[in-house]
């Protein structure tokens, strides 16, 4: 069941002399329970394509469809929410809010969303678990190492229950180990709850583990390639 | 080189830095306006206060003041005139009978301090004669005449031409009353000098009182220059022996408290201004020193020695505050210079200042002095407010900058 | 606009104030010191400003005064009117008056065998009188007025100035009503000291009837001293007063009977306004630069936020929350701080001496700095830097509306 439907999407710049066509009429279909690795050189477009699909970057033209809701017809503080309960994202670094502990952290997100304490605190509970960090949950950022503090932040990213989890770059900055951690927590998740992964990477060991690769050069995608 | 550094480094965040530097030049600038506009009304209060009500010196019998006995009077005070007139740093010195008492109409009746006076002399030492405003200062042959203020013929309900009378004790303590015309009417500005005040002449109160030909209780002297006042001052002294011989600041301890209190009343508003600056500076400072943090341990490291990255620091410091600072004290000076020939009303609290002497109006007037102080300030501020972020920013351990993330 | 788990966004605030504990610290000391210095001075004005009236209307003019219409402005003994009944009746009609006594007050000279000074003669109904000022316990020396008392009382610089103490004879001449000339001798029952040297220097009281006698004013008074409870029944006072009289009276309140005193204070008002707005300014600017720098370094967090789908309202009032606290955390302190010095003062005034005393006393004033309590030193304050801490606050309200979310991801 495809859970995103990207249609005929473009970005242009208005570069200082001449439009730069960052994205060029891109279209794609990403089912439910996919692990998918989207890669491409820097210029490419792949921040850009993936920045339109979670809503962080209005397109130029095309759409993109999430859930059967056309998500650039939200209005600003709409498709904040949408995000909210539909996108999770784990960032490249700065994932966590520093003054907030592990738990905290990860509880963010549902707070927004408005769900009762206990219900909070147990999935808080279950998911830091689920990553191994268990004992850590109050732990502030500052004491937890690199692979760590991602590892929270897939927590956090899951916790609202999204569609899918958009990870733009997650172990650029890690060491193998942490990196082999963090892979295989979210293999584990795609294939024991169906989580739909979306990644951005130039990660050999990343794209190993993917079950499908996009790539994509000067704005277009060049292959799609299934496993 | 360094000083090269210092000066482009406060400009690397520029906003951070504008900041600071319009919060300094607004602060230093109201400081120096304040200056202008207070030392403005000090001066023209002083002004008044010499050239109308004390004159530069004057000079009396001893305890004369304190009671206003009449029989405390300077014998031969006439030649004494003379011979004041006579000396070079002289402008004027003119005699006066003193006599504390009352003046009535047929409406109403008031204590008064009222002087006997020589006009001719009397010109050369006070600028009454310059604030008439109704008939004239004594140019008339009329017997008995008299000038008083406005607001004071107003309580007595009388004009130009009116008759009122003055009740005295003379000399041997008989009470006395002598008939007077008004001649003139003046306006000093001064609501209660105008109230109190009243002069007839000098041979018509000398009848009237039976005193000493020659005597009088008081002389006023002024001076050519301010400056000689002391050194004429001391002359008089020597010409009169015994005689109590004071300069207008010693005559009236509010305008000695005027002159000494209001230097330091301004320095320690700019001292506040500058204080209120300070923590923003050490803000400022400290945030630039911590983005750095890795590029000052560089910087040890390759060899700056800890002294220079100080100094480096305290430079920039300075260089944030001076910035704003002269700034600050430049429009405040312009400002100030464009208030000195256009004034300042006071109007809506008019009748309080009058009251007190002062002018409704200010013009503002600043010295030298005050504008190269402050600025020297600006700078020992700056001075102060490097420390702390120097001092952070030598706690760098330089291996650690070197790391490589 | 809803605000859920209001206690979560609070401590968010709260927690993010001390990721920078210097600089807050910095921040909020500037605040200490701007709260600090103008409630101090703050204090003294209306501590002065408060002892400057009551010196005034407690003790000398009474809150309200009635007349015969154009007295004020003409204070001759001419303009005496007779007290009737019928205008006693009148004014205890007014609820508000708690008091009142008549009195013939004019000028005359007074002098001892050598020396003649211009004295105010104040005739009073000793009982009356002493129940609306007190005037009893500014007595130093002998006795304060009898009812049917034919002596006076002296105030003491006065009498040093005409050598005259206690028993000796005083002997006064003036002009009485309707011209006729006054004379009259009397004996000195007691020396008054008042706390205004203004009142020190001319005050004579006398009895009201002997005062008539001397000035041939038969039954005429020149004014009624009424009081109040205080200046918010004055208000409501006045009003009822001018209800009820009508010509050839009026009744004027002391403001209005000598108003270079309220002028005066709203003069000096200004004066202190304008200091601590330049204060206050100079500490809003550096509140701007240190939030300025909070927003600078944050931005990629901010991103974060709004990314997995924090609502820009709520992470507005989150950065406004901060700025709030920092303004609270220095007025607390300063608050802490000036407490114990107003305290202090208030109960110690500061002497002046010297030529700053000097000064004061001629003007009129008593040579002490006087401190207030009054709850408006302290709420101007807060109410002051609240304000001033809102308006900073637009900056990072506006910068998180206007934050585009993908550039700040890309930042720093």
């Amino acid at each position: 069941m495809s859970i995103i439907q990207i249609k005929n999407l473009t970005k242009i710049y208005d570069g200082k002399h001449v439009e730069v066509k960052a994205v060029n009429g891109i279209n794609l279909s990403i089912e439910e329970g996919e692990f998918t690795a989207v890669v491409g050189p820097s210029g490419s477009g792949k921040t850009t394509l993936l920045n339109m699909l979670g809503g962080l970057d209005r397109p130029t033209s095309g759409e993109v469809i999430i859930n059967n809701v056309n998500i650039w017809n939200l209005s600003p503080s709409k498709l904040i929410d949408f995000r909210l309960h539909n996108i999770g994202f784990v960032f490249q670094a700065y994932n966590l809010i520093p003054v907030l502990t592990a738990k905290e952290n990860v509880e963010f997100t549902m707070e927004l969303q408005g769900r009762p304490s206990k219900e909070r605190f147990e999935r808080t509970k279950s998911l830091l678990e689920t990553v191994g960090l268990g004992d850590r949950l109050d732990s502030r950022p500052s004491r937890l190492s690199g692979g760590q503090q991602q590892r929270v932040a897939v927590a956090r990213a899951l916790a609202p229950k999204p569609k899918f989890i958009l990870a733009d770059e997650p172990t650029a900055n890690l060491d193998s180990k942490s990196t082999e951690m963090l892979l295989d927590i979210m293999e584990k998740l795609n294939k024991e709850e169906k989580i739909t992964f979306i990644f951005s990477t130039h990660d050999a060991r990343v794209m190993k583990k993917a079950k499908r690769i996009i790539t994509v050069e000067d704005g277009k995608v060049l292959k799609d390639e299934l496993k | 080189m360094l000083l090269s550094i210092s000066w482009r480094n406060v400009w690397r965040n520029k906003l951070r830095s504008l900041v600071m530097v319009i919060a300094i030049t607004l602060g230093l600038c109201a400081g120096i306006f304040s200056t202008g506009f207070y030392l403005g009304m000090a001066d023209q209060r002083i002004d008044k206060a010499i050239k109308t009500e004390l004159s530069h010196i004057q000079v009396h019998q001893n305890n004369f003041r304190q009671a206003h006995d009449i029989t405390k009077f300077i014998p031969k005070g006439d030649s004494l005139v003379r011979e004041f007139n006579d000396m070079p740093l002289v402008a004027g010195a003119s005699p006066r009978i003193v006599i504390f008492s009352m003046i009535a109409s047929a409406e109403n009746g008031y204590g008064v301090k009222i002087m006997g006076i020589e006009p001719k002399f009397e010109r050369k030492t006070t600028n009454i004669y310059t604030k008439i405003v109704e008939g004239n200062y004594f140019e008339e042959k009329k017997k008995n005449p008299i000038i008083l203020g406005d607001k004071l013929a107003e309580k007595l309900k009388v004009k130009l031409g009116s008759k009122v009378v003055l009740t005295l004790q003379d000399v041997d303590n008989n009470i006395i009353s002598g008939a007077f015309r008004i001649v003139g009417i003046f306006n000093t500005v001064n609501t209660t000098f105008d109230e109190s005040n009243v002069f007839v002449k000098y041979e018509d109160l000398i009848r009237l009182t039976n005193l000493p030909a020659g005597a009088c209780h008081e002389i006023a002297i002024s001076v050519k220059n301010d400056e000689d006042v002391n050194l004429v001052k001391d002359q008089i002294a020597k010409a009169t022996g015994s005689l109590e011989v004071m300069t207008w600041k010693e005559l009236s301890p509010e305008m000695s408290y005027l002159t000494e209190a209001m230097d330091i009343y301004m320095y320690i508003f700019i001292v506040i201004i500058l204080l209120a600056l300070l923590f923003g500076i050490i803000n400022t400072m400290l945030m630039a020193v911590l983005d750095r943090i890795k590029e000052l341990g560089m910087l040890m490291a390759i060899g700056m020695s800890r002294v220079r990255v100080f100094f480096m620091i305290m430079l920039e410091t300075v260089f944030l505050s001076l910035t704003g600072g002269i700034a600050g004290v430049t429009l405040g000076y312009l400002i100030s210079k464009y208030f000195e020939t256009h004034k300042i009303s006071l109007a809506r609290w008019g009748n309080v200042y009058t009251s007190i002497g002062y002018d409704p109006y200010v013009y503002t007037s600043l010295d030298w002095t005050y504008i190269i102080n402050t600025t020297i300030l600006v700078f020992i501020t700056g001075v102060i407010a490097s420390i702390y972020p120097a001092y952070k920013a030598l706690q760098n351990d330089p291996a650690q900058a070197l790391r490589i993330e | 606009m809803q605000i859920p788990h209001l206690g979560k966004t609070l401590t968010l605030a709260w927690r993010n104030l001390w990721r920078s504990r210097w600089r807050t610290l910095i921040t909020a000391a500037s605040v200490f010191f701007g709260v600090l210095l103008s409630t101090v001075m703050s204090s003294m004005q209306e501590g002065s400003y408060s002892s400057m009236i009551d010196n005034i209307v407690k003790f000398y003019s009474g809150y309200i005064q009635i007349h015969k219409e154009g007295y004020w402005e003409d204070k001759t003994i001419n303009n005496a009117f007779k007290l009737t009944d019928s205008l006693t009746e009148k004014v205890k009609e007014v609820p508000e008056v708690t008091n009142f006594a008549p009195r013939l007050e004019s000028f005359a000279l007074a002098s001892s065998e050598e020396i003649t000074r211009g004295s105010m003669i104040i005739g009073v109904d000793p009982q009356a009188e002493d129940k609306i000022t007190n005037v009893s316990k500014w007595v130093v020396q002998g006795d304060y007025l009898k009812q049917d008392d034919d002596g006076v009382l002296v105030a003491s610089d006065l009498a040093k100035y005409l050598d005259l103490s206690l028993n000796d004879t005083l002997v006064l001449i003036s002009q009485g009503y309707h011209g006729i000339s006054a004379a009259g001798k009397y004996p000195i029952r007691g020396i008054l000291k008042f706390a205004s040297p203004e009142l020190n220097k001319q005050t004579i009281y006398m009895p009201l009837h002997e005062a008539q006698y001397f000035y041939s004013a038969d039954s005429l008074v020149t004014a009624l001293v009424l009081m109040v409870e205080d200046q918010y029944h004055l208000d409501k006072g006045i009003k009822h007063m001018r209800q009820i009289l009508k010509e050839p009276y009026e009744a004027m309140t002391w403001d209005e009977m000598q108003p270079e005193l309220l002028q005066f204070v709203e003069a000096d008002r200004a004066g202190g306004i304008f200091m601590k707005a330049i204060l206050y300014i100079l500490i809003g600017f550096g509140i701007f630069g240190t939030v300025m720098m909070m927003m600078a370094e944050r931005r990629r967090e901010m991103g974060v936020m709004i990314a997995i789908g924090m609502q820009k309202n709520r992470l507005s009032l989150v950065l406004f929350l901060e700025t709030l606290y920092i303004g609270f955390l220095g007025v607390v302190a300063g608050f802490l701080g000036s407490i114990p010095i107003i305290a202090y003062f208030y109960n110690h005034p500061i002497e002046l001496t010297g030529d700053a005393a000097e000064t004061m006393i001629q003007m009129g004033v008593e040579p002490y700095m006087y401190f207030s309590w009054l709850p408006s030193v302290f709420y101007n304050q807060v109410i002051t830097v609240f304000v001033l801490t809102a308006v900073v606050a637009i900056y990072p309200i506006v910068n998180t509306y206007l934050l585009k979310v993908q550039m700040a991801l890309r930042g720093t």
